[in-house]
Formats: structure tokens, C-alpha cells, sequence
């Protein structure tokens, strides 16, 4: 690919001016490929994350303790309700401080390094919102099908598991899939973090070689090609899980 | 820590000045965004092709790509001062700059709540007000809008909430508004690990304070005007 | 030069597209002096300034900006007899603030590199200097080649991260300010803090930083550029310019600028002052 493309890139530079040194030499080729892969993984992880938050929290809130229905309440208007990034720091060199971690000599090897922190802060704010739409997906659930599974004997889990949840994420999926790609975008801020994803390696490039605008183009093309994919994905799952007689 | 927390109190009015410049922030990317998302929105609806879709292209653009991504393109790409003719040399200040940056996106946003609200308005009443003799204009202004602002002004809400919480970003690139100036603050005193969680810890606070009322007021309405089926 | 007008000009375009209306511009300047009657009829001066690099320009208590480069910056405004504004940088903007016409000149803590007098007109002589270095535990690190393979923090923008990486191998985590990078080290999720030597310096020296310590020798020693918009290094206003840098030096203004702000004296800066005095002796007593 590298060998491919590089004599291309190197000779519009030559002629143009237009410097995509990430194409044409091999050390900021290899950090824009790095950069790339770490950013769809963070994507990925994070999607992942918030939809196992926002499965679990719909099930805490209907729980029958108040307790655990007021903590995901707080929980739920505590991240929604304040700056993503501020929480990424917050996190990061909060919390960081308290996580137990292994002593390298002079330094110490986190157990959770500067992408783990990223994850969970971004994880656990994308499931903020997810809680409240998986609540809203059951909410549609009509009552006669839960009582006709509770009447074949289903347990409370089971009925959540089997019946409830697998319609709740169909209804949902519409409102599911803009946060999702909404999330998707919101992984740049852990730029701030120094996690070395697309938007931070990009900026390493530009400020190592002064070639700002092209980085940029590059960048802004990077997110929605990446996400443009994602929603496409999505709009298809949709499609093709659309129940007839709803929505 | 109680150290951190003195230190805190020290620098907390200058924090504040910078949340005002994250209030102003917002206020006016909003209201750029609000009427510029108006057009938008018409144009989204459009029954000329030509129009209709490159501006969804362009639109959908927008919402893929990552506000900090905007935020970038606008501060390092546009020009500094604008040139008016008749008027002379307009400056552009930092935190303007990221205002627009910032309205971009809610733009895009906007017109898709326009365009939302529109279009589920049930086309039996177009068709009944077409049949009594109202010009497409009237049907518009008369019949669609005033059906539409109520619903729309939940999510228009939603939106001016998920604004204000993105503007410290704008510290990244420098803005001196309330993060930006509590990074300076931590820095200039002295710079200690002690002071990331009452500092950050304030913001998140100051911050909530100010939105939570929001996103309270909103979902009363949304309730409120929710339309019965 | 050609090359970076035509790319900016590219960079319009593409944000014109994006914000789908017609920006403008940016004034680039074509006749000689532009800028300073720019300045002159303006009546003010805007210098770029850092904003987090203590004691070289901070934010202060009352929200202003201080430090031994505002200082100067004081110093350009009152022999040009203008008012000042000082603007604050990043090092990852400042070259970019002073091409689009933000900021007059720039007294940045900006490395006078051969890439950079490609963009911005840096002038000489240079005021100040340093080189890159590494703070540590105590014992932690003894040599430069101790961080092969080991995270490091540092600051986005700075040279020094690139070198740290393809020369020592070492895998550099660069934060947006220093107050991030140096949370970052202290709280222990790297090995050094990879920074510039007249602050870590200045760090140890303030007696904030028990237990850490310098440990390597200060390597790529380099000397600081203030710098006007590249049209201008060679018309009045970078002549200008340097002439206020060698009047620094030979008045030992820069030295008194170390003592005011509790520098730890730098060997470069005596050096430059004893080669820039001037032998008036012909004029006798």
C-alpha cells in the first residue's frame, strides 16, 4: 500500500506544494496507520461499553429498590449534564490517581493506561444517554406480551432477556443508532488525554511538519468517512430488524 | 487537599469571568445556528432536487464529522480579520471564531429539527389547506409553523444543552473561557496533583448547575406537548 | 513562501465549502513596512506571548499576564511608543497566529529552527536559549538512552517529542498544556517530563519539585527567536526588532530580567552579553 501510493504523494508535493507527508514517508506513514487502527478500536470499544451500560441501567431502573433507581438517576443526569471533556480530565487525573497500578522504576505501569481511561469516561458517558433510550424502547413494549410470557411461567430476568429486551432494542434502535454515531465523534476529545487516535497523531504531524491544512482535510475526511459508515450500518441494521405493525 | 481547596476559592472569580465567555459562547452560536438551521431546514425540504440534495449532502457532512475537528478547521483556517468594505477591518477574536466553529454543527442540527417537525405534520392538512385555496406560502406560515414550534422546541433545548456543555472545548485551542483558565490557574499556582480534582471537580459542578435546570425545563415540556396518540 | 499562500489559500477554500459561505481573505501584506504603519496608525501592538510557561509568561492571581517575556514585550511597546496587547499563544498556533496578521510579532519561547525560518521571519540575534531535557524521580533515569521503550510526557507542538521518539526510542505522550503533561508525570504515568531545560530548571529551582531531579546532560541546545511575519524580517519592522534583542544583551537587561524573575543563571545569556559589548574605549573617558 505504502510503496504504492508514496512515489504519487512525494511528486504532488514536489509539484503542488500539497505535503501529505503521511503518505509519503514511512515514519508518519506508520503513526497515521497507528493512529487510524487506535481510533476505530476506540470507537468500537466505546459503542461497545455504552450499550452494555445502557442494557444493565434500563434494567436498574426498573428495579424494585429506590435505592439503586435514585443512584441511576444521578448517575444518568450527573453525565449528561456536564462537559465530555471536563469528565475526560476529571477521570483521567482524578480518578487516575486512585486506581492501583504497578510500580516500572520511576515510574508506574497503570492498569488502566491513558486509552483504558478514555473508554470508560466515553463509555460511561455515551451510556448516560443509552439507559434513557433502552427505557424508552421498553416503555413501548406493549403490556399484554409481557403478561403473556409472565403467564407461561418466564422469571423476571428471563422475561427481560428473551421478550422484552429484544423488542425494546427494535423500537429503540432509530434513537439508539444517532447516539451511538453522536458518540462516535464525541472519541476526538480524547485527543486531551494524549491517546494517540486520529485527531491527536494528525496534530502531531501538522505541528512537526507545518503542513496544516492538508492534515486537516485529512482529518475532517478521516471522521466522516468512519462515521458515515457506521450510520449506514446502523440505518441497514434498522431495516433490516423493522418489525412490521410498529413504529 | 484542604491546600487545594484554599487555592480554589483564590481563583474561583477568574473561573467564573471565563464561564461567562462560555455563556456568551453559547448564546450566540445558538442564535446563529437557530436561523441559519431555519433556512437550512427549508432548504432540506425543498421540492427542487438541485437544492435539496447537495444541501443534505453538505449537511449530513457536518453532523458526521467531530466538533473538535470543526473547532480546528475554523481556528487555524480562517482568516483573523475580515475586510469590510465601507467599513474597514473587522477582528475576529479566538473565542468568535470558535462561536462560529460551534454553530456550525447545531446548524446542521437545527435543520434537521426543521425539518422533522415539518414534515410529521399529517399531509391531510397541506392537502385540506391546498383544497381551501391557501397559496403554498400560507400553508406554511399559517397551518405547518405554529404546529411545529411546539414540537420542536424541546429538541431545539436538547440542542442549546449539548452546545454549552461543547464549549470548553474551545480551551484546547486556547480560549480563555472556563477551563482554558483553570488549566492556567492550576499552572500559575504552582501546579501541584493535588489541585485536578477540586478544579475539574468545579467544573463539572459549575457547569451542572447551570444545565441541569435546562434539561429539567425541557423534559416538562416535552411531556407537556407531547402529542397524544 | 508561494507554496504556504497557496495552501492557506486551499485551507479557505475547504472551510468556505464547509461553513457553505464565503469567508474572506486574509490580508497578506505586499508592500515593505506594511505592517508597521499597520502598528503605527493602529496605536497599539499585539505581541504573542505564552500563557502557562512560568516565569516566562503566566496568567497571574488578577487574571493579567506576567513573566520575563512580557517584560520585553513591555520594553518592544514603550520604544515604539504604542500600547501593548498581549496576546496569548500555544506553542502549537503561534506560527500560524503571526501568518494570518493575529499577532504583530511574536516573543513566544519559539526554537529558532530551519523549518521555521522557512514560515515566520525569526530575527537575530536570538534572546534567550535552552535545550531539551528530562526530569526524573531521583534515581530514576541516569542516561537519555534509559528512556528506550518508556512512556514519556510532554507538550504537543514541541521538537523535542520527535526526537525523544526516533532517536531514544522512547514512546512520547504529548498533552495539550504543561500543567496537563506535568500532572500527567507527577501523578506517575511516565517515566520523565521531556521539556525544555529553562524550565525544568526553573521548576526544580522553586523547590515545588522535592525528590525529582535533572538527571541528563541538556542536549540540542537552542537558541530562542522572537519573530515578525516573514515579509517583515528584512524591512523596518524586523530590523527594528533585532535591534531591540542586541540592545537586551548588550545592557544586561536580560540578565537583570533573570534575577528579577529568580532564574537560575544561564551560561548563554552572560556569553551573549560579553560578545555584544560594543568597544566604545575610542571615545575615551
Amino acid at each position: 500500500m505504502f510503496e504504492w501510493m508514496a512515489p504519487a504523494f512525494a511528486s504532488l508535493y514536489k509539484a503542488t506544494g500539497w505535503n501529505f507527508i503521511v503518505f509519503y514517508e514511512r515514519y508518519e506513514y506508520d503513526r497515521f496507520v497507528d493512529g487510524a487502527m487506535l481510533s476505530i478500536g476506540l470507537i468500537l470499544l466505546c459503542l461497545v461499553l455504552s450499550i452494555v451500560i445502557g442494557v444493565l441501567g434500563a434494567w436498574a431502573q426498573g428495579s424494585r429498590s429506590r435505592a439503586i433507581r435514585w443512584g441511576m438517576g444521578a448517575y444518568i443526569q450527573g453525565f449528561r449534564n456536564t462537559p465530555p471533556v471536563v469528565q475526560l480530565l476529571f477521570f483521567y487525573f482524578g480518578f487516575g490517581a486512585f486506581v492501583p497500578q504497578v510500580d516500572a522504576g520511576g515510574y508506574y505501569e497503570p492498569l488502566i493506561t491513558a486509552f483504558g481511561w478514555a473508554v470508560i469516561s466515553l463509555g460511561i458517558f455515551g451510556g448516560a444517554f443509552n439507559v434513557e433510550i433502552f427505557r424508552a424502547g421498553l416503555e413501548a413494549v406493549p403490556r399484554a406480551t409481557v403478561e403473556g410470557a409472565e403467564s407461561l411461567g418466564f422469571s423476571r430476568l428471563q422475561i427481560y432477556a428473551y421478550v422484552t429486551l429484544p423488542l425494546a432494542f427494535r423500537f429503540c434502535l432509530p434513537a439508539l443508532s444517532n447516539n451511538l454515531v453522536s458518540l462516535a465523534k464525541t472519541t476526538s476529545l480524547a485527543y486531551v488525554i494524549a491517546v494517540p487516535e486520529m485527531t491527536y497523531t494528525l496534530n502531531q504531524v501538522w505541528s512537526d511538519n507545518v503542513n496544516v491544512p492538508e492534515m486537516m482535510i485529512l482529518l475532517f475526511l478521516f471522521y466522516v468517512v468512519v462515521v458515515s459508515l457506521l450510520s449506514v450500518f446502523l440505518g441497514w441494521l434498522e431495516r433490516r430488524l423493522a418489525l412490521s405493525g410498529f413504529g | 487537599m484542604l491546600d487545594a481547596i484554599e487555592t480554589l476559592f483564590v481563583w474561583i472569580p477568574l473561573i467564573l469571568q471565563g464561564f461567562l465567555l462560555n455563556l456568551a459562547m453559547s448564546f450566540i452560536a445558538m442564535a446563529i445556528a437557530t436561523v441559519a438551521g431555519f433556512f437550512v431546514g427549508m432548504m432540506l425540504l425543498s421540492r427542487r432536487a438541485a437544492v435539496r440534495l447537495p444541501t443534505r449532502f453538505v449537511n449530513t457532512s457536518i453532523r458526521n464529522s467531530p466538533w473538535l475537528v470543526v473547532l480546528f478547521i475554523f481556528l487555524l483556517a480562517l482568516p483573523f480579520e475580515v475586510k469590510i468594505p465601507g467599513f474597514g477591518v473587522a477582528f475576529i477574536p479566538d473565542w468568535l471564531k470558535a462561536t462560529i466553529a460551534f454553530s456550525l454543527p447545531v446548524t446542521a442540527n437545527v435543520a434537521e429539527i426543521v425539518r422533522g417537525a415539518i414534515r410529521s405534520v399529517p399531509t391531510g392538512q397541506t392537502e385540506a389547506a391546498e383544497s381551501l385555496a391557501f397559496t403554498r406560502r400560507q400553508v406554511f406560515w399559517k397551518i405547518l409553523l405554529p404546529q411545529c414550534y411546539k414540537r420542536m422546541l424541546p429538541p431545539w433545548m436538547n440542542w442549546y444543552a449539548l452546545l454549552a456543555l461543547g464549549t470548553p472545548m474551545a480551551a484546547i485551542l486556547g480560549v480563555q473561557e472556563a477551563l482554558g483558565t483553570a488549566q492556567e490557574a492550576m499552572e500559575a499556582a504552582g501546579g501541584k496533583p493535588e489541585f485536578l480534582v477540586p478544579f475539574y471537580g468545579f467544573l463539572l459542578l459549575l457547569f451542572f448547575a447551570y444545565i441541569y435546570p435546562i434539561a429539567l425545563y425541557t423534559q416538562r415540556l416535552e411531556r407537556r406537548y407531547a402529542v397524544k396518540d | 513562501m508561494f507554496n504556504i499562500f497557496k495552501k492557506s489559500a486551499g485551507a479557505l477554500v475547504c472551510a468556505a465549502l464547509l461553513s457553505g459561505v464565503a469567508s474572506s481573505v486574509p490580508q497578506i501584506a505586499s508592500a515593505a513596512n506594511e505592517r508597521l504603519q499597520a502598528v503605527l496608525e493602529r496605536g497599539v501592538v499585539r505581541i504573542g506571548v505564552q500563557s502557562r510557561f512560568v516565569p516566562w509568561a503566566y496568567r497571574a492571581k488578577d487574571g493579567s499576564l506576567k513573566g520575563i517575556e512580557v517584560d520585553l514585550a513591555h520594553d518592544v511597546a514603550k520604544a515604539m511608543g504604542v500600547k501593548l496587547e498581549l496576546v496569548p499563544i500555544r506553542s502549537s498556533n503561534r506560527m500560524q497566529f503571526l501568518q494570518q496578521g493575529k499577532v504583530d510579532l511574536l516573543i513566544g519561547a519559539m526554537s529558532d529552527r530551519p523549518d521555521r525560518r522557512k514560515i515566520v521571519g525569526i530575527v537575530e540575534p536570538s534572546y534567550w536559549a535552552s535545550g531539551m531535557t528530562l526530569m526524573a524521580k531521583k534515581g530514576a533515569v541516569s542516561s537519555w538512552d534509559d528512556i528506550r521503550g518508556k512512556p514519556i510526557c510532554g507538550k504537543q507542538g514541541v521538537f523535542y517529542n520527535k526526537i525523544a521518539e526516533s532517536q531514544f526510542g522512547a514512546k512520547v505522550m504529548a498533552f495539550t498544556g504543561n500543567s496537563e503533561a506535568k500532572e500527567a508525570f507527577r501523578s506517575g504515568k511516565c517515566l520523565a517530563w521531556l521539556y525544555d531545560s529553562s524550565s525544568i530548571g526553573m521548576d526544580l529551582a522553586m523547590g515545588e519539585w522535592k525528590g525529582y531531579e535533572a538527571p541528563v546532560p541538556t542536549i540540542r541546545e537552542n537558541p530562542w527567536g522572537a519573530a515578525v511575519p516573514m515579509e517583515e524580517r528584512d524591512t523596518l519592522f524586523g530590523r527594528f526588532l533585532s535591534g531591540m534583542v542586541y540592545h537586551w544583551h548588550e545592557s544586561g537587561r536580560l540578565i537583570e530580567l533573570e534575577k528579577k524573575w529568580g532564574v537560575p543563571p544561564s551560561p548563554w545569556i552572560a556569553g551573549m552579553h560579553k560578545t555584544h559589548k560594543y568597544n566604545r574605549a575610542y571615545l575615551g573617558k
